[in-house]
């Protein structure tokens, strides 16, 4: 039955965060604007272009959707109210984004277009840049929880939210959760200006409103992430644990989506070598800082 | 009687991308079609119990894979198998090698003693902490070696690629 409750929070978080980006990245408040848009997407002819590979172009929407919502089955909304609580849920929500870069990839070639390529290209190299960043923190904070269940890693902040207890490892989880939903300054991918669309430039009609959404529930599941790891989830005073881990998570997504506005589009090799010669040294002391002060604290 | 035919159902499809790998030309489909089989293998792993296991395969094989395909479609002469070349070579010594290597296997699997079967996997909470335990203590020098050994690797080879551009 909690499962049943979660889909239409699901969408209502879904459509939240498309109104929301809007909001903070035109300035515009147009919280009918969705609903138009997704149905001129699913009324217009979708193409496929000439010679793709089919099953890979078929394929990687679908596959960008499943991914987010995979990972989102292992985040607890309240105690008790989650889809799957598994032993290794922390691993798991690593196992199921590491497929957001597959399906990324496989839109790109898929689509048999220059830009398609090199926007799947620099994704790859996007998530070698990202992907030690998205692990080493849930290390960290794994280890202040002593188990990899997203339940008792929320359980473990009661005293003290891991965003003071490692703010180090906060900040970098932040920045490579914005580089998995390729948001700017990490849109590599998309380019708007650059690649005209990147991977999502060969995709039109029902198809792109697939991409798009899949999008939007991707940023929905890394701000629930980093609200469930670092900002205490559910834990809060007065109003009941769900709209406490609902409004953390709305707070995070406006934030990540509104930081874009300011920060100009890194170079592919800026962020290769930013994310090898700081983020990784950087994860490690902070893995050190937390051993530390726990050995100091027990 | 569900999590044998779960087993056999993902084995099967993980035989099937297996084949694929080796029957298309395009170096990406050949690339994921291994990463297909893999996570397959995955699914059999979650569907025997070895959550730890099978959750580390879907992670790991999904950047490995991919990965991969770059340097398949770097070295290649036809990566997208669009031009219709000839790929394969000394097709006999392969066969041979392939079919001995598989008739191996399966002796191999009959004929070791794989010792009593467990009536029921300890609950995954056990299973991460005794791994936990196990790369902390009897087996930490194995991947430890393992894994230096790797980091020294690829210093190493991050050293020759930067050598050759000096003047």
């Amino acid at each position: 039955m909690t499962v049943l409750w979660l889909v239409p929070l699901l969408v209502v978080g879904t459509y939240i965060i498309v109104v929301l980006e809007e909001w903070v990245t035109t300035g515009r408040f147009r919280p009918v604007a969705p609903v138009f848009g997704g149905i001129s997407l699913l009324g217009r002819e979708s193409l496929v272009p000439r010679l793709p590979d089919r099953v890979l172009f078929e394929a990687a929407p679908g596959l960008l959707l499943v991914a987010p919502v995979l990972a989102l089955a292992v985040l607890p909304l309240a105690p008790g109210t989650i889809i799957a609580n598994l032993a290794t849920g922390a691993l798991f929500l690593n196992a199921a984004l590491a497929y957001v870069m597959v399906a990324l990839f496989m839109a790109g070639w898929g689509a048999n277009s220059v830009y398609g390529l090199v926007g799947g290209w620099r994704f790859l190299g996007q998530f070698v840049a990202y992907s030690m960043l998205i692990v080493m923190p849930i290390t960290a904070v794994a280890m202040r929880a002593q188990s990899l269940a997203t339940t008792t890693i929320v359980e473990s902040q009661t005293s003290l939210w891991n965003v003071i207890a490692q703010p180090l490892g906060f900040i970098l989880f932040w920045l490579a959760a914005m580089a998995v939903c390729f948001l700017p300054p990490f849109d590599l991918p998309i380019a708007p200006h650059e690649l005209a669309g990147g991977i999502m430039g060969e995709y039109t009609g029902d198809r792109l409103a697939i991409l798009r959404l899949a999008r939007l529930v991707l940023i929905l599941t890394l701000s629930a992430s980093v609200t469930i790891f670092f900002l205490g989830g559910w834990l809060g005073p007065v109003l009941p644990p769900w709209i406490w881990t609902l409004v953390k998570t709305l707070l995070v997504a406006a934030a990540m989506l509104g930081t874009g506005r300011f920060v100009p589009r890194l170079r592919q090799e800026q962020l290769v070598a930013w994310g090898w010669q700081f983020g990784i040294p950087l994860a490690l002391t902070n893995i050190l800082w937390v051993g530390v002060t726990l050995l100091v604290v027990a | 009687m569900g999590q044998v035919l779960t087993v056999a159902f993902f084995g099967l499809v993980a035989l099937g991308f297996g084949v694929t790998v080796f029957r298309t030309s395009s170096m990406v489909r050949s690339a994921l079609s291994l990463l297909g089989a893999m996570a397959a293998i995955g699914v059999m792993f979650l569907a025997m119990e070895a959550e730890f296991l099978g959750v580390l395969q879907l992670m790991m094989m999904a950047g490995e894979m991919t990965i991969m395909a770059i340097f398949m479609v770097m070295y290649m002469m036809d990566p997208g198998g669009l031009g219709q070349m000839e790929m394969t070579h000394q097709k006999r010594l392969s066969k041979g090698v392939g079919l001995t290597g598989c008739l191996g296997a399966v002796a191999l699997t009959l004929l070791v003693d794989w010792g009593p079967t467990v009536a029921s996997a300890p609950p995954p909470t056990t299973q991460v902490h005794d791994l936990g335990i196990e790369l902390m203590s009897r087996s930490m020098l194995v991947f430890e070696t393992a894994g230096v050994t790797i980091l020294v690797a690829m210093v190493a080879a991050t050293v020759v690629a930067i050598a050759r551009h000096r003047p």
